[in-house]
């Protein structure tokens, strides 16, 4: 009878979903994965030097101001352009790079995933300014993905493009054939 | 080299290792061929020494040897396979499979002893052969053995017993379900073919009476020697 | 030792009611077992694959769950519908590759009507972003014409050139048809998979043109515009229940989802199907996570009565022990004969559990196809194998306590039981 128990038990465990501990804005801590040929990168790299999307804030007292205030909704204004602008950091064309970030699966073969999104902060699709297109990065790994969902973070590795869309507007995102893609885990006791 | 066919010294048994002796027994011989009568009441041991012949359980103490083999040389496995070669058993009661033939009950031993089955030649045959001698109807052979009546039972189990000629037969209280006019019939019936055969036996009953039909008697008391 | 197992076999043929209660109970739960799971995995991949290539679904409001359901599973009903206006003024949108507008309410015969664009069997991809293919015929050309997805076409024996009348709602009342308007079937789908196949697809001008006479969702009695006329009238949507948006730039999304959710003319949600989907798979999840936990106590149940009735039978079964031991059987053949009655049992119990599953996937499809699922895969996969796997290594440990105390009973009895 206790073996039985046991093995009920067992069986329940994986049934209680782990869920990622993270917060809507929360970015991920500065780990350290073995890099075998590819060069870590940060988020920021991924932005021209110089281009600051916040340029619109500069002086700005968040704090006091309401949500209502007019002047808020003109700053979020102000600040989306600038966004949508979105400029490419082109000396990161061809390189091979590692990053790790929070992923939105696109297409899916079964219960693997074929090509998903990966973006810099949690929720980006919720609540939160979107990223800039120069903050999202079109992945499409070589072998498809098992027991991947949306904002859970992975590292992804490989050979960092840039594409230019038909729109006719000169818009470039990156894009990434990821050679591997492996879950992102804060090991114990690391300093955040 | 002595013609015993069972030979027990200084035996002693007991349950368990901090329980009471259970049995004791100084010496006990039986010449091969013969056949002998062990009577004790019950409680005094009987079933333990037939185990202990049987190879089932070793002594504390003691020797045992059947044919010349000292079974506490033999393994488990040993000691299984030895009485599967060499022993036949008839017990009192439910000695048969009740849900096989007669004849699959007879023919039993065949299937485990490779050497009782050369000896036995075409067991179905030598079954049937038996089942004759034992004054069994021919058209009993494949009747389930549930359906036979206790006499009927008890004399199908002797053919089993003695199917391919083992050296020793056993038979613990085989006639105490019979009734006493049918029971000398059966003693009689089984010592000629054991007879026949060569086998010696080991008859154990708590009824003194039947003695007479034994070459070598022997009385267990319990506990102590006899 | 194969007289040991033939004996066996004999001895557990003697008990074949008691043991055949016993493999029935088993057989029931890995049917169990195996079903949940394979409905599980054909749902999953059903859903997984029933859109794909499309970065945004727009509809009026609601949530993203909803969304996905109505407009690509045809579950359930939009609460409202979006402006021709704002669809036209959102897909003007630069970022924007392609779109294709969805109008969905009416029904043939119990099967959704679609009315699109032809864009729709351009940009409409499944699975591994597989596009539509046409089995016969090609797409629709003029206003009454109609393409059919492959299940409603078998299931109704419809072929090119046929014609159809469509039914207002989901057609069950009377008096909803719009017979005085018929569709001639032009083409014919492939089968996909997918929710495609149930649905006749006609253009969004048809879905104007049957409701023109209708005011309120009923038609005008004496009120009627007769088809060759209906030429005459401004065919152009007012409304649509949602459309599909392809961009240039994947990485776009989130841009242009958030325009589209905070577009002011009217209130509109664009949803990412594959997070919409794995929305709707995790509230599923727990649903399905209380379906494998009552499989699993349904087998310990099974289980429990195997052991029972081993236990139970072990009394009787002493005097068959002895005899056995006294034909050169040791204690240890006791316990493999009894490990390997359970465990014959729970294999037999797996193998007929999959047979069962196996003959209702073959046989059962049509019950699912309700639920937007195709036919449930015939063939058994590697998690199916590791369920009945578990199921045999449970027999067995539930084996081992009667076997042991087999075991300690023979080494006590001996060749002379004392019952």
């Amino acid at each position: 009878m206790l073996r039985r128990c046991l093995l009920l038990l067992a069986l329940l465990v994986p049934l209680a979903v782990p869920a990622a501990d993270y917060r809507v804005g929360d970015r991920l801590p500065a780990a350290k994965g073995a890099a075998k040929g590819f060069k870590e990168i940060q988020w920021d790299d991924l932005m021209p030097k110089g281009w600051d999307p916040m340029a619109a804030f500069k002086g700005v007292d968040l704090n006091r101001l309401q949500d209502s205030d007019p002047k808020a909704a003109e700053l979020l204004a102000k600040v989306r352009i600038e966004w949508d602008k979105a400029p490419v950091e082109p000396a990161i064309n061809g390189q091979r790079v590692k990053i790790p970030g929070f992923v939105v699966p696109l297409e899916r073969k079964g219960d693997e995933v074929i090509e998903f999104l990966l973006v810099p902060y949690f929720g980006a699709c919720v609540h939160v300014p979107p990223p800039p297109s120069n903050q999202v990065i079109h992945v499409v790994p070589s072998k498809p993905v098992k027991g991947m969902r949306t904002m859970e973070t992975f590292w992804i590795s490989g050979t960092l493009t840039l594409q230019g869309g038909d729109s006719g507007m000169g818009v470039y995102a990156y894009r990434m054939n990821a050679e591997r893609v492996e879950p992102y885990e804060v090991k114990q006791g690391k300093k955040r | 080299m002595n013609a015993a066919a069972i030979r027990i010294d200084d035996l002693a048994f007991r349950w368990r290792p901090d329980g009471p002796l259970c049995l004791t027994l100084d010496h006990l011989a039986v010449d091969a061929g013969k056949s002998l009568f062990l009577h004790g009441q019950s409680g005094a041991g009987k079933s333990t020494l037939l185990n202990l012949i049987g190879g089932v359980l070793l002594p504390e103490r003691g020797r045992i040897e059947v044919l010349g083999q000292p079974l506490g040389q033999l393994s488990g496995a040993g000691r299984d396979a030895f009485r599967a070669d060499h022993l036949g058993f008839v017990f009192q009661q439910f000695n048969l499979l009740p849900w096989l033939s007669v004849l699959d009950n007879v023919v039993l031993p065949c299937r485990f002893s490779r050497r009782r089955a050369d000896r036995a030649g075409d067991p179905a045959v030598a079954a049937r052969r038996l089942l004759a001698a034992l004054d069994l109807d021919a058209t009993l052979a494949g009747v389930p053995a549930a359906e036979l009546s206790v006499g009927q039972q008890q004399r199908v189990a002797a053919a089993r017993a003695l199917i391919g000629r083992p050296e020793i037969l056993i038979a613990d209280e085989p006639t105490s379900a019979l009734d006493t006019a049918r029971q000398d019939a059966f003693i009689d019936l089984l010592l000629a073919e054991a007879k026949a055969a060569g086998s010696t036996v080991v008859f154990v009953s708590h009824d003194e009476r039947l003695a007479v039909h034994f070459d070598q008697k022997f009385a267990l008391t319990a506990g102590a020697p006899a | 030792m194969s007289a040991l197992l033939r004996l066996a076999l004999a001895s557990a043929w003697n008990r074949r009611l008691s043991l055949g209660l016993t493999l029935l109970a088993v057989m029931l739960a890995a049917t169990l077992l195996l079903s949940v799971e394979r409905v599980r995995q054909a749902a999953r991949d059903g859903f997984a694959q029933s859109v794909s290539g499309s970065d945004l679904i727009v509809g009026a409001r609601t949530s993203p769950v909803q969304l996905v359901l109505y407009s690509v599973f045809r579950l359930g009903e939009a609460t409202n519908n979006l402006g021709w206006d704002s669809y036209q003024k959102i897909a003007a949108d630069p970022a924007i590759a392609w779109s294709v507008p969805l109008s969905l309410g009416d029904s043939h015969r119990g099967y959704p009507v679609l009315g699109t664009t032809p864009g729709y069997f351009v940009h409409f991809h499944y699975g591994d972003r597989q596009p539509l293919r046409f089995a016969a015929g090609v797409a629709f050309t003029g206003i009454f014409d109609a393409v059919l997805g492959a299940e409603v076409a078998q299931r109704l024996g419809y072929r090119v050139d046929d014609r159809i009348t469509l039914s207002h709602g989901d057609g069950g009342l009377p008096g909803m048809e719009h017979e005085d308007k018929p569709f001639t079937v032009t083409g014919i789908l492939a089968p996909t998979g997918t929710p495609v196949d149930r649905t006749v697809h006609v253009g969004l001008a048809a879905i104007e043109a049957i409701h023109l006479d209708w005011i309120g969702g009923a038609p005008v009695p004496g009120f009627a515009i007769g088809a060759e006329v209906v030429q005459k009238f401004d065919l152009t949507p007012k409304t649509i229940t949602a459309f599909m948006v392809g961009l240039h730039q994947r990485g776009e999304v989130f841009r242009i989802q958030r325009r589209i959710n905070q577009f002011a003319d009217e209130p509109l949600l664009a949803v990412l199907p594959g997070v919409a989907l794995d929305q709707l798979w995790q509230t599923v999840g727990v649903v399905e996570q209380a379906l494998q936990a009552v499989s699993w106590l349904v087998l310990a149940v099974g289980l429990a009565g195997l052991m029972a009735t081993m236990l139970a039978g072990l009394n009787e079964r002493r005097r068959e022990m002895a005899i056995l031991r006294s034909l050169g059987a040791g204690p240890r053949h006791i316990l493999f004969l009894l490990m390997l009655e359970s465990g014959v049992i729970s294999l037999l119990g797996c193998l007929l559990g999959l047979a069962t599953v196996t003959l209702f996937a073959a046989f059962g499809g049509g019950l699912l196809a309700d639920f937007g699922l195709a036919a449930l895969p015939l063939a058994v996969d590697a998690a199916e194998m590791k369920l009945l796997g578990g199921v045999l290594v449970c027999g067995l440990l539930v084996s081992l306590l009667p076997a042991w105390r087999a075991y300690r009973l023979s080494l006590a009895d001996g060749l002379i039981p004392r019952s």
